[in-house]
């Protein structure tokens, strides 16, 4: 496979050139984008595997930027911004971002956020060749034509709440999901009364599907937003 | 001639359709009988302000014998009368087309029934308040404290009139005056015009000339008032204050009067006192209506208005005179009250005897005796059987005894004794002393007939016998009279009591609540108490319209859908509106099913009590007086809410203004330090790479590593800050998991936490607490930041979370050095730093465990540090814990 292709938006020089050297100790390929104007114009022109977009740029909003590219593209978009209010985050999210990144942030969490996405890139690439009845991921796979859950080969039996729930997140695998459009899509309203029934359920769920609850490795938490399912790879 | 005064310039023209801003003002048209030309005056003048351009309307006029007014009204737009039941000015419809001026016939009219106030004056109070102009005509003699006047001088009484206060306050008064002779030649004319016409009074011309006097004194009156006015409301003179005492006797009515216009030309306040005595519960239906109208009138004429309780008059009054300041006290004549055996001086005499450095003033009174003929009249309707069965009763009942002491052989001292016992118990178990009266009758007679000889006869051989008689019959008397005072200053004690503990019970239970609803409660069930009836509270809204009210029912006691039907809901809305009291039992919007209180607070009205009235006898002036003063204690209860919150958010305002500065202080010093050792190093590298070993560069970049995350950290706090400092707004509480919340911590820990064993405790996995999740783990990374900072390399910390009751407490225990005594009640203290033993130059703001103390605060938990075992600290802190349903 080539050398993935990164398109890093972002105004303040200081911090791109931080992100591309950071890139460049990857072998990334990569490309700048300096306003909201030609970043749309590089992301129509290169076809990048993943966005870095800064929110606050001098033309537009970065969310605009979000939804624009949305409308024609899935390419993941990771959020790298200084605004650290969970209200900014829930919004970038919800208008389709997959992940995002608060400044000032280190260079590992960066690298570590660029490859969850690629495998994101890699794995949608391979399903459409490919049956999507069936989900894996590490030692977790869900039948979806049998709605049956296996752990380590060994079936386990969730409530109906909590199935909908994992079918959920393993689809959106690599993607943040915001409380909202969990409660949207599993309970069919989003109600913030329903928040805590949420954490609940996805307490018991991780008892079931995790191997050490404490230390989860397939459903990540981000407090004040939402959860996100990770693809564990097959050498970690 | 036309004699016209105004009190300021024009008013200033005010924008159309806008929100009033200020009252409309009153012209008058002041004239001393009818046919003077007012409402002729009056529309001329309509006539050259509507060609001025002025938006005028006619909203009643009674053109009645004088169709040249008619003629003259031609031109101006007429707001339609309404019909039903009789043709009559509609008040909804003027306000409803709120013209700037609106032109009104005759102020003392009377309104039909089924009209929303009773008086014409009343009507014109509301479109003044409305921001509406109004011109309107009056005829002097109808000016409430002239009517006596008008009466002496005139010989004539009216029925309809209008309070002086209402006069007083007219921003122009036009005096529409002609020649009685000249008037009198007008009137005759025009009966032979139209003899169908007849203007029914005045037609003596010496009484049109007292009118006329009396009406060109008012006038002046009127000017010397306002003239003084003028920038200034009117406030009392010191030290002059004038008293006058209510009753209801007929003659009371001429001491308000007099009291009234006294109190005008002295410029002194007026207060109208009633004294309730025992006596006031037996008062007759007609009495009790006198005392209302009384009490009305007073009030109409500007009187403040007061009650007290006691069985003597004249003590009370002065009591009250002595304590109020008053200087002036006007009563009646009064004949000699008649006590049996116990001659009272009058009143006046008392009165004088008691404050002795107060004017009395004696108004003199020609219909004094009814007062005895009504005493007399009472006695009849309180007869009872039961009473009088008592009575009979315990006379055989002393007389079997007086026997049963005669056969014994007892001399007649015992059996005289035993009859006036007879009498006091008579006078102790019955309502009226009537029975007193008879029973000592009765005695005196069954004593004659049973034990003087000759026996069972009521003849006597002894001469000795009328006089033993006579000492009898008077001890029984005294004793009754006695007996009976006694017995009325108890029940009067009691009501007072009463109603010191109603006030003070209400009072107390307002006190202890701290929440508007509580308050709400608490004045409805006492209330209820003091009623004994439904009762509801409107509250206001937004724009000035009231919510949906709030019931209060009680058990067995019906209450009608009708009660908050939207008739009902419209006088409360006008009460509301317009400050007064109104619905059933008032002036006002009488035909409602409950009347309306409205409960004042300093600026504004806050809510609307309503009491069914419907099916309930009408409240005494008693209950009514406390009714109000309870509703008053209320409106200061609601007050003192709303203030206490305002200083509240103002005080917090003050703390967060003190947080900010002081931070802004730290800030700016201790930042240097960790920019300096950044930019400094870095210098270094660019200029000296070549120079530096290996080593020494891994030794600079880690340097700047730790003092760049050290800001980092920083920065954290202080965003935390800001959001505590925005108020609870920012704070945005969520039932959170407690597993989550320490992962989250234990992820952003310092590089230092693998030199420590840290270890996690909780006692649920499904714990959950209420938080702004990002503030509390905040506060964890600052205690576990702590915790590694201040212990050596190699302790144990323990981070644990447990239920206790409806909280959830959190610990982050080490087994470190612990902290002093001293210490630890300053170590929340913003900007306090431990003095460390290390000394290694680990960089502290002292901002850490305030921060944490303050957002632990602002989610309602505590926060404290006490001692590890056997050493070490323990930080904990609450947080109240979330149940969920699933």
């Amino acid at each position: 496979m080539n050398k993935p292709l990164i398109l890093v938006v972002e105004d303040d020089t200081a911090v791109s050139s931080l992100i591309t050297t950071t890139l460049e100790t990857q072998s990334y390929q990569y490309h700048t984008a300096k306003n909201g104007a030609a970043a749309i114009l590089d992301a129509v022109t290169y076809h990048p595997d993943v966005i870095l977009l800064d929110l606050g740029l001098p033309d537009m909003d970065g969310v605009e930027i979000i939804k624009k590219v949305r409308g024609w593209s899935n390419t993941p978009v990771i959020v790298v911004s200084a605004r650290s209010e969970d209200r900014d985050k829930v919004e970038a999210l919800d208008a389709g971002a997959d992940d995002y990144l608060t400044k000032p942030f280190s260079v590992d969490e960066l690298l570590a956020r660029l490859r969850v996405a690629l495998r994101r890139v890699r794995y949608d690439g391979q399903k459409t060749n490919q049956e999507s009845s069936q989900y894996e991921n590490g030692d977790l796979k869900i039948d979806y034509a049998a709605g049956c859950v296996y752990r380590e080969g060994r079936e386990i039996h969730l409530p109906p709440i909590e199935y909908r729930l994992l079918c959920l997140l393993a689809k959106n695998t690599g993607k943040v999901l915001t409380y909202n459009y969990i409660l949207k899509e599993v309970w069919g309203n989003a109600l913030p009364s329903d928040t805590p029934s949420l954490r609940v359920f996805m307490a018991t769920l991780r008892k079931k599907i995790e191997p050490v609850p404490s230390e989860p490795r397939y459903i990540q938490t981000h407090i004040g937003i939402g959860y996100r399912m990770l693809r564990v790879s097959e050498n970690s | 001639m036309n004699v016209n005064h105004s009190k300021w310039p024009e008013p200033q023209s005010q924008g159309e359709g806008g929100r009033p801003l200020r009252k409309g003002k009153l012209k008058i048209y002041l004239g001393y009988a009818s046919g003077v030309g007012k409402t002729y005056a009056m529309l001329s003048a309509a006539q050259i302000q509507k060609d001025q351009g002025r938006d005028v309307a006619v909203g009643f006029l009674d053109s009645g014998c004088w169709p040249e007014t008619e003629a003259l009204a031609a031109g101006l737009e007429r707001i339609p009368a309404r019909k039903e039941p009789v043709r009559e000015f509609d008040l909804d419809a003027a306000l409803k087309r709120r013209p700037r001026l609106l032109l009104l016939d005759e102020l003392s009219h009377v309104n039909a029934p089924g009209s929303r106030h009773r008086y014409r004056y009343q009507d014109v109070e509301e479109i003044l308040r409305a921001g509406i102009d109004v011109s309107t005509t009056l005829d002097v003699q109808h000016l409430e404290s002239l009517k006596d006047v008008v009466l002496n001088a005139a010989g004539i009484s009216v029925e309809d009139r209008v309070p002086d206060h209402f006069f007083d306050m007219a921003f122009q008064v036009q005096l529409v005056d002609v020649d009685p002779e000249e008037l009198f030649s007008r009137r005759r004319e025009k009966r032979k015009r139209d003899p169908a016409c007849q203007e029914p009074l005045f037609e003596n011309r010496k009484n049109l000339a007292a009118l006329r006097e009396i009406a060109l004194r008012r006038l002046a009156e009127w000017i010397s008032r306002s003239s003084e006015s003028i920038g200034k409301p009117l406030v009392p003179e010191a030290g002059e204050h004038l008293l006058i005492c209510l009753s209801g006797a007929p003659s009371n009515e001429k001491v308000i009067r007099t009291a009234a216009r006294m109190a005008e030309a002295f410029h002194s306040g007026f207060t109208a006192l009633y004294v309730e005595t025992p006596d006031s519960e037996r008062m007759d239906e007609e009495s009790r209506r006198r005392l209302r109208e009384n009490r009305r009138l007073a009030e109409e004429l500007g009187a403040k208005m007061a009650t007290v309780f006691g069985g003597d008059v004249a003590a009370q009054i002065a009591e009250y005179a002595k304590v109020s300041r008053v200087s002036k006290i006007v009563i009646g004549r009064s004949a000699p009250s008649r006590h049996f055996f116990l001659p009272e001086k009058t009143l006046t005499d008392r009165l004088s005897q008691l404050a002795p450095d107060m004017d009395v003033y004696v108004i003199p009174n020609q219909k004094n005796s009814s007062q005895h003929r009504n005493r007399r009249l009472r006695m009849g309707e309180r007869l009872s059987w039961k009473d009088l069965g008592k009575t009979l009763f315990l006379l055989l009942l002393v007389s079997l005894v007086g026997l049963g002491f005669y056969r014994a052989g007892f001399s007649e001292a015992n059996m005289i004794t035993v009859y006036l016992l007879g009498v006091l118990f008579v006078s102790i178990w019955t309502s009226t002393w009537i029975y007193g009266i008879l029973a000592s009758l009765a005695s005196v007679l069954l004593f004659n007939f049973l034990f003087t000889v000759p026996r069972f006869s009521f003849r006597f051989y002894d001469a000795s016998y009328p006089v033993t008689f006579l000492i009898m019959m008077s001890a029984s008397l005294l004793a009754s009279s006695l007996t009976m005072r006694v017995k009325g200053q108890a029940v009067l004690e009691a009501r007072k009591a009463y109603r010191t503990e109603v006030l003070l019970e209400t009072s107390q239970r307002l006190q202890e609540a701290s929440q508007p609803e509580t308050a709400l409660q608490t004045m409805a069930e006492q209330m209820q108490k003091l009623l004994d009836r439904p009762v509801l509270f409107y509250l206001p809204g937004e724009n000035k319209e009231l919510e949906e009210p709030l019931i209060f029912r009680i058990k067995d006691r019906p209450f009608q859908s009708a009660y908050t039907g939207e008739e009902e809901r419209a006088v409360a809305l006008w009460v509301y509106r317009n400050d007064k009291h109104a619905g059933a039992t008032t002036n006002t919007l009488s035909g409602a099913k409950l009347l309306y209180l409205s409960v004042r607070g300093q600026k504004s009205v806050l809510a609307v009590a309503g009491i069914v009235m419907e099916g309930y006898p009408e409240m005494d002036a008693f209950v009514k007086n406390l009714l109000l003063a309870m509703l008053d204690q209320y409106g200061l209860m609601l007050d003192k809410i709303s203030s206490d919150r305002e200083k509240q958010k103002a005080e917090s305002r003050a703390q967060q203004e003190a947080l900010r500065a002081n931070l802004l202080r730290a800030i700016s010093h201790d930042l240097r330090t960790p920019l300096t050792s950044i930019s400094g190093n870095a210098d270094i590298l660019i200029r000296n790479s070549k120079m530096l070993d290996e080593e020494k560069k891994q030794a600079i970049y880690a340097n700047i590593n730790d003092d760049a995350i050290w800001l980092v950290n920083l920065v954290e706090n202080l965003l935390a800050v800001t959001r505590i400092e925005n108020g609870a707004m920012a704070i945005h509480m969520e039932p959170e998991l407690m597993d989550e919340i320490f992962h989250e911590a234990l992820h952003h820990l310092d590089r230092n936490i693998s030199e420590h064993q840290l270890s996690v405790e909780l006692s649920d996995d499904l714990l959950m607490a209420q938080m702004d999740a990002r503030l509390i783990v905040q506060v964890l990374i600052n205690l576990i930041n702590n915790a590694v900072k201040y212990t050596p390399a190699g302790s144990h910390i323990q981070l644990k979370a447990e239920k206790k009751e409806d909280w959830v407490l959190v610990q982050v225990a080490d087994d470190g050095q612990g902290i002093p005594d001293e210490a630890k009640l300053k170590i929340f203290d913003m900007f306090y730093t431990a003095n460390n033993d290390w000394g290694d130059g680990r960089r502290s703001l002292g901002l850490g465990l305030a921060l944490c103390k303050s957002i632990v605060t602002s989610h309602g938990g505590k926060i404290g540090v006490k001692d590890h075992f056997p050493h070490g600290a323990v930080f904990y802190f609450t947080l109240q814990s979330a149940e969920v349903e699933l």
